[in-house]
């Protein structure tokens, strides 16, 4: 259970985002057994990475590859993505 | 990459030009009367903010997209539209192809088709695949204009509380 990887989330960015974040993922540690909420979630990355903070009221939440509502909480392990507004087509 | 999921449905993601040939041999089956196919695809002029544009023709020159996408989830998202086409809708067929990376004038970026019985049902569930897709799909387009400069295109807002699958 010392694994990194099992107290770690992984955190995908993409498109205009990535660009102000500069980086298209990142690592966030967890203490054992926590699990915060995709809203809080935001708000640590936001701490690190402040270019993303005026974009984060458009974003939705994305974990393990299924829309969440920003009360969700989020678990070591899981794999979260930032999706601001989308404009495929 | 193609990525057929059944003999009835097809969805793909792919960076290679979309062949609207391949497209229509695929929904054109013996069950179906109508086969409806949207096709998406770069257009020189789009509409931006008056500051940006060109002060002749009023309207600033693209001249390429460039597609990016969270391309498991968008994947995971377009057999979702699809599948719920085919509940939605009596279809025989139904197809979402979405191509990413630089699109350049006149080519196409997405291509959304349906075969079914008749025209109302194929037209209905086209509109469903295409509008579905350019609101939930995680794919992004950034403009690339003709005077060096870029953007990425301002996409469409969430609705509220959206969150999968109990919203679909």
């Amino acid at each position: 259970m010392g694994d990194k990887k099992l107290q770690s989330v992984q955190v995908l960015l993409f498109s205009v985002i990535r660009e102000q974040a500069g980086i298209d993922s990142t690592t966030l540690q967890l203490d054992p057994g926590e699990a915060v909420s995709a809203g809080l979630l935001l708000e640590r990355l936001a701490a690190t990475y402040p270019a993303i903070r005026p974009m984060l009221p458009l974003v939705r939440i994305a974990v393990n590859r299924e829309y969440v509502p920003r009360e969700h909480m989020v678990q070591a392990g899981d794999e979260v993505a930032l999706i601001t507004p989308v404009s495929g087509g | 990459m193609t990525l057929i999921s059944n003999d009835s449905a097809w969805i793909t993601i792919q960076e290679t030009p979309l062949s609207l040939e391949e497209v229509s041999e695929f929904l054109r089956v013996e069950e179906a009367g109508a086969v409806d196919i949207f096709l998406g695809t770069t257009r020189r002029w789009t509409e931006v903010e008056e500051k940006e544009t060109d002060r002749k023709t009023g309207r600033p020159e693209t001249v390429l997209l460039e597609y990016e996408c969270y391309k498991p989830m968008a994947l995971k998202e377009m057999h979702r539209f699809v599948n719920e086409a085919f509940s939605r809708w009596p279809v025989c067929r139904a197809c979402l192809l979405h191509r990413i990376g630089e699109v350049p004038l006149r080519e196409i970026s997405v291509i959304a088709g349906v075969a079914a019985p008749h025209r109302a049902d194929a037209f209905a569930a086209c509109r469903y695949l295409i509008d579905t897709l350019k609101t939930r799909a995680p794919i992004w387009k950034k403009e690339h204009f003709v005077d060096g400069d870029s953007r990425w295109v301002e996409g469409d807002s969430a609705p509220e509380h959206l969150s999968s699958p109990d919203t679909m």
